[in-house]
């Protein structure tokens, strides 16, 4: 006879975050029409056809925004298959006509980010590791710490090495033994870590910490995520207790106390400015932050601010994109430091929107 | 920061894992007590959820004890284009691990192994004729390895395509018991897998009592094997209803 098996649910942090109804509730409802597309599309539309079928899902647009603030749930479920053959058949136009009225496809207002959530240590193999999670975007940072010997160059400093993975898990687009195209290279900010803490006998050891950021669920604004997580991770960690044995080689202090250890002080990293980022749209006069995947690849020009805690911008990041393509080059090269400094302030004012975010980053520093 | 000097210097782990091979003695006795506290017939606490994953078709979260899996399916999709024409679909499985999922540092690179054996595990429970010319890609990604991570993988990856709506015969349950001196012991934690003197897998599909893999390793005799084969399955059957009511829970959910 068995006792009683897998009974019992443990409440991890990483459950907690993995599984939001909400949002299980809200994927089920569009794969069913992410079917019915599928056979909607399957003949060649008509160019008659295509222009009656925009009117009309035009009109019921209108109407589903208007329905949208009673929740009204069961509405008709042939205008739902409608409204998203238009939303794949014209993606750009169905955005943009929900930017007229200020509002994006998920209900949210153009300047709002997603709702953030961070679990610490959500890893138990790991010296420090966090989950992050921005609306259905997931990153899970993990930190193993390991010993090195110095560069003669820089005796008393530790290293840090920061991978970005995206596993095939994370996105339909992503393949197994393929590099994945979109990995956000996860900059490393300097003055966010002193490299001398990570030291531990001058010239002899010190720590080399890898940082691994796993993407677990890819539905854009991946290096604000990726960022928040690893900050994160970078305040859970708990350097273990070493001590030096009698060969020279840094060994973990397993409680018994034959060695003085080398480390007794030094077991959490003192974190001074504390990075935090936003990935903007830019499109045509809008700003949209926080953008989802399905914005992303519609409309194409991003741009990421990176502040630090007291405000000061560390980065500015923006990788090409139509937007300031069609004006002249005497026009961009004029206004381009301007309207970069109205957009670091006006995306700055968004960041300023996220008060989990910077809430949460300044809990866990309260808590070290 | 990193790479001042170039290419990064070697570097080695302060945690003495590597070094004692022995065995402890412990495990050779009759009587002892596993360092989580359970029985010796007790699986861990189950725990699983779908929907873990919003960009695929279908996900599940799986974590027994310190073991946390999750599994995406995507598809069913178009097949390569190499790929030659099928009147059956075809399933893709592909299993890997982070860098930090085992005590010492990995490489986080595809695990061939459990690659294939995830896939003959759940190539006898998916109806293949349901989805002709195009595959389904089922991924696992191991975030940490806590002991039994193969049938914790295909288990969790059972509840994934249920949730993804590919046609089965029936959910596929895993389990796996290792024999421990005397002991048989079920669901192993990593420290029991590293020590033991053998084991024995089996994935059924419990409500139609139909094997669909089995592995046994190392020395057993007949009265072992067919006592681990029935704690097995016992256990099988159990762990299907819990992945039955996680099921049910996820649809009541949506009808709310």
């Amino acid at each position: 006879m068995l006792g009683t098996p897998f009974g019992g649910h443990p409440l991890t942090p990483l459950c907690h975050v993995a599984g939001g109804d909400w949002r299980s509730r809200k994927k089920k409802k569009k794969k069913k029409k992410r079917f019915s597309y599928k056979n909607v599309t399957a003949p060649p539309v008509g160019e008659h056809l295509q222009k009656l079928s925009f009117i009309r899902a035009e009109a019921l647009l209108t109407d589903k925004r208007m329905k949208m603030g009673s929740a009204n749930a069961s509405s008709d479920l042939s205008s739902e298959v409608e409204v998203d053959a238009f939303r794949r058949l014209f993606p750009l136009r169905f955005h943009e006509r929900h930017l007229l009225e200020s509002i994006r496809p998920d209900a949210r207002p153009l300047g709002k980010a997603r709702d953030t959530t961070l679990a610490l240590g959500a890893v138990a193999s790991a010296d420090g590791s966090a989950l992050a999670k921005i609306g259905c975007t997931t990153m899970l940072a993990a930190i193993k710490m390991e010993i090195m010997t110095p560069t003669t160059e820089s005796p008393d400093e530790g290293c840090i090495a920061i991978d970005f993975h995206m596993p095939p898990i994370c996105s339909p687009i992503v393949r197994p033994g393929r590099p994945a195209e979109a990995a956000p290279v996860v900059s490393k900010h300097s003055g966010m870590i002193n490299l001398k803490e990570l030291s531990l006998v001058y010239g002899k050891a010190a720590w080399m910490a890898y940082l691994d950021i796993y993407c677990l669920d890819a539905d854009g604004a991946l290096f604000d995520a990726a960022l928040l997580s690893a900050v994160a991770a970078f305040s859970h960690l708990q350097i273990p207790v070493v001590s030096l044995n009698d060969d020279g080689r840094i060994v973990e202090n397993g409680g018994k106390l034959e060695k003085e250890p080398v480390n007794k002080e030094k077991r959490k990293l003192k974190l001074s400015r504390i990075p935090f980022s936003l990935t903007c749209i830019l499109h045509k006069n809008y700003i949209l932050a926080d953008p989802t995947a399905e914005e992303e690849s519609i409309m194409e020009t991003l741009v990421t601010v990176v502040l630090d805690s007291s405000f000061q911008l560390v980065s500015l990041y923006k990788p090409g994109g139509p937007v300031l393509a069609y004006t002249s080059a005497v026009q961009v090269s004029l206004h381009l430091l301007s309207s970069y400094f109205d957009l670091a302030s006006s995306s700055q004012t968004l960041c300023c929107m996220r008060p989990h975010q910077m809430y949460q980053i300044w809990f866990c520093i309260s808590q070290m | 920061m990193a790479g001042k000097s170039g290419a990064t210097p070697t570097t080695y782990s302060p945690s003495p894992t590597t070094q004692n091979k022995k065995r402890p003695p412990i495990f050779n006795d009759v009587d002892w007590v596993r360092s989580d506290a359970r029985g010796f017939h007790q699986c861990r606490p189950a725990f699983l959820r779908t929907g873990a994953v919003n960009a695929a078709s279908g996900s599940a979260y799986a974590e027994f004890g310190n073991t946390k899996v999750i599994v995406s399916v995507f598809g069913p999709r178009e097949s390569k284009k190499a790929m030659m024409y099928s009147d059956v679909g075809r399933l893709n499985c592909n299993v890997s691990y982070t860098t930090f999922a085992t005590p010492v540092r990995g490489q986080g690179s595809d695990n061939k192994e459990f690659s294939s054996i995830l896939h003959k595990a759940l190539e006898g429970a998916i109806i293949l004729d349901s989805f002709p010319k195009t595959t389904v890609d089922v991924f696992a990604l191991v975030l940490e390895s806590g002991g039994c991570d193969l049938p914790v993988v295909i288990s969790c990856a059972s509840l994934a395509l249920a949730d993804a709506g590919i046609m089965m015969y029936d959910l596929v349950a895993s389990v796996s018991v290792s024999c421990l001196g005397k002991n048989l012991v079920i669901d192993p934690i990593s420290e029991e897998e590293r020590y033991q003197d053998g084991s024995v897998m089996i994935s059924c599909m419990p409500s139609r009592n139909e094997v669909t893999q089995l592995t046994v390793t190392g020395e057993w005799s007949t009265p072992k094997i067919h006592e681990a084969m029935e704690l097995c399955l016992d256990a099988c059957s159990k762990l299907g209803k819990i992945m039955r009511s996680c099921l049910k829970e996820a649809t009541s959910a949506l009808q709310e």
